[in-house]
């Protein structure tokens, strides 16, 4: 007999650890694990019984380079593979000093070699961007965006800092009207008013238009992350290379600025999947990105009516890269945190 | 100052000089030629009419009456060039010279049409849509009279709400609706139950229908409530380009008047120049006469048409016939032998 009081006193004690203290806990509890168990077995059930996949075995190929032209896919499916390779060394593998330098410049010339498969140009066939789509086609859409907007992201920063006065209002104007506006207001006056801006008969091309209109928006997004990155960085620590005889570049270039990148890293890497998952808003601007071209499929015959289908496996194709991009800013975190340990012991 | 001045002067002279050579009594249709690519403006996202098959390739019914115009620009309707428009970003594209065409279900309607209003250039209607009704089969339901006092699904704050209020009132018939935010949850409360009809554009009850379970147990009444007659256009300015595009499409409709197809094209041809006396054949084949030249496109542009998409019909039923998965009955969109309203003037 004691011994069982002994257990429930037991089992009270860990029920309490994980938050049930009285009936009424123990029956919400109950109440909404069986909503979750219903939930969770009546979705999987869909998913392995009823749904039916064809929607996306069958055009594979479309998700990943949207209309590229057949004979030349090797090529957008190329990229993707190298970057699919990198990312998982980046992530898998413990890398010595040169190892470690070697995967950095491969990372920067991504993006080159990005554009140059995708676009051909010397020795291979130029592609339009008209063809390009699909997964290929969000990621070159985020990956240059933010290459372009960065810089001009830690200039705004720099500038809103600024003692001269006119750069300081020029740049805080510019950052408050590009945050008082919404993106999709700049993505439709990006695409539809510039070309009627431009002479006849010039055109800059849809997949450009698309990308400066993310990089002028999401630059002063950075540009907000970098600020808090830069007020965080001590004030005595400015003083103190005041006094060794700096200039303000240098100062900038070898205190400040380090510093505040490395704070400012897990909000960019907010930027940039919040970036990646926006590019979805160029679907109701024609672009055929990730979700621009599952609505075109979605609208051949054969497969009409395969909706959910179709948005679960976005769901996980998006879910997908963004998890890996949060880990690879997750490995930088970490690895510069090192550097900033010493911070605060001035 | 002075290098500040003539480089500025200079720009001008450079940027205005650009913008007036594509203007001065040169049409689209040259440098389409010139450029041997068509590139036109589609939706990619209609059940039927434009949508990406599983070979990454667009297909469907607007995607084939680009085909027609290249195969008789161009010689080969593989020139082509496609873009997904939206309906916001359409008649920007097609002003701003990005699309030298624009075949993406667009409602031909005067504001489009006139100078102060879009300030298009309509080809023929490709296809006469317009808003009708879907019930069960089992519900013994015909005509618009058999729904008084049922209710009928529809999607609120748009014009297919207005409409069939008007066809009802003015039959002074009464009935329920049931407003719905959007297409598909129409089709949701249809298959519940909630209503005896639902109620959208015909080639979308269409599209609905080949996705439910049973299409055969849905049947669209012939009732139309509204007129939408789609047409391809162009700039408003260029008649070379838009006669050259209304005859293209004339052509189509003309050659299933006459019983030409993509499979005995070339025994008409046969026929045709063997015998002198069948004028009109002749003429319209390019035999005889210079009607292509007329255009500006080649004598026989008609042949290359049919050769690469078949007369009207055969485009229509690959697209939307019997045997599709979109079925929409033709109707309207018959030649007018058969009943339809569908016909072109004579190719003389």
């Amino acid at each position: 007999m004691k011994i069982i009081t002994k257990d429930i006193k037991f089992l009270l004690f860990k029920a309490r650890k994980i938050g049930i203290n009285n009936k009424t806990d123990l029956f919400i509890t109950f109440i909404l694990l069986v909503g979750v168990f219903a939930t969770l077995t009546n979705f999987l059930n869909w998913i392995f019984f009823h749904a039916n996949w064809e929607v996306v075995s069958r055009n594979l190929n479309l998700y990943i380079i949207g209309t590229y032209p057949k004979a030349l896919s090797w090529r957008p499916f190329l990229w993707i593979s190298i970057i699919i390779l990198l990312s998982f060394t980046t992530l898998l593998k413990k890398l010595n000093y040169i190892k470690k330098r070697f995967i950095y410049i491969c990372w920067l010339l991504i993006i080159p070699l990005g554009i140059y498969l995708l676009a051909g140009g010397i020795n291979i066939i130029p592609i339009s961007t008209n063809f390009w789509g699909g997964l290929s086609l969000t990621l070159i859409l985020t990956f240059i965006s933010i290459i372009i907007a960065l810089p001009i992201g830690i200039l705004l920063a720099l500038g809103r800092q600024s003692n001269l006065l006119i750069i300081k209002k020029i740049t805080s104007l510019y950052i408050d009207c590009m945050r008082s506006v919404p993106l999709i207001a700049i993505l439709f006056f990006g695409q539809l008013l510039t070309p009627l801006l431009l002479p006849v008969g010039m055109e800059i091309n849809r997949v450009i238009r698309a990308i400066f209109s993310f990089s002028i928006f999401v630059s002063a997004y950075i540009s907000e992350d970098i600020r808090g990155g830069l007020q965080s960085v001590p004030q005595n620590q400015i003083e103190a290379a005041k006094v060794l005889g700096l200039n303000k570049y240098q100062i900038n270039k070898f205190i400040v600025l380090p510093q505040a990148l490395i704070i400012a890293i897990p909000a960019l890497t907010n930027q940039a999947i919040g970036l990646l998952q926006n590019t979805s808003l160029m679907a109701i601007l024609g672009l055929v990105e990730l979700l621009g071209i599952s609505r075109s499929i979605l609208a051949n015959p054969q497969f009409i009516g395969s909706h959910l289908e179709v948005y679960v496996w976005l769901a996980l194709i998006y879910w997908l890269v963004c998890t890996i991009i949060a880990l690879l800013a997750k490995k930088i975190e970490r690895h510069f945190s090192k550097s900033l340990n010493f911070q605060g012991d001035l | 100052m002075r290098k500040l001045l003539s480089s500025i002067i200079g720009l001008t002279l450079l940027i205005s000089g650009c913008s007036s050579s594509n203007q001065i009594g040169k049409s689209r249709l040259d440098i389409i030629k010139q450029r041997n690519q068509l590139i036109c403006g589609v939706s990619g996202k209609i059940p039927g009419f434009s949508f990406l098959n599983t070979n990454g390739k667009y297909s469907g019914l607007d995607v084939d009456i680009c085909k027609a115009i290249s195969a008789a620009f161009l010689e080969s309707p593989n020139n082509i060039q496609l873009r997904p428009l939206t309906a916001a970003e359409r008649f920007t594209s097609l002003r701003t010279g990005e699309i030298d065409l624009l075949s993406r279900n667009t409602t031909f309607n005067l504001s489009r049409d006139s100078q102060k209003g879009n300030g298009l250039s309509f080809a023929p209607v490709v296809f006469h849509d317009g808003q009708g009704l879907m019930v069960k089969i089992n519900s013994g339901v015909k005509d618009l009279k058999d729904l008084s006092n049922k209710s009928i699904c529809v999607g609120s704050g748009t014009t297919t709400e207005q409409n069939i209020n008007d066809a009802f009132e003015e039959k002074s018939l009464k009935y329920t609706p049931i407003k719905y935010q959007d297409l598909n949850q129409v089709i949701a409360g249809y298959l519940q139950g909630r209503c005896a009809a639902m109620t959208s554009d015909r080639s979308q009850l269409a599209a609905a229908r080949s996705s439910f379970k049973n299409p055969g147990n849905h049947v669209i009444l012939d009732n139309i409530l509204s007129k939408e007659p789609l047409a391809p256009a162009t700039v408003g300015n260029d008649e070379r380009l838009a006669d050259a595009v209304r005859w293209v499409i004339y052509a189509l409709i003309e050659a299933e008047e006459k019983g030409i197809t993509q499979s005995n094209i070339n025994q008409k041809l046969d026929l045709a120049k063997d015998n002198k006396g069948m004028k009109p054949l002749r003429r319209f084949l390019g035999i005889e006469g210079d009607l292509g030249e007329k255009l500006g496109l080649a004598n026989d542009f008609v042949v290359k048409i049919i050769k690469t998409t078949g007369n009207y019909g055969e485009i229509y039923n690959r697209n939307l016939g019997p045997n599709s998965q979109v079925y929409i009955p033709r109707g309207l969109n018959q030649i007018s032998k058969q009943g339809g309203i569908l016909i072109s003037p004579p190719f003389n």
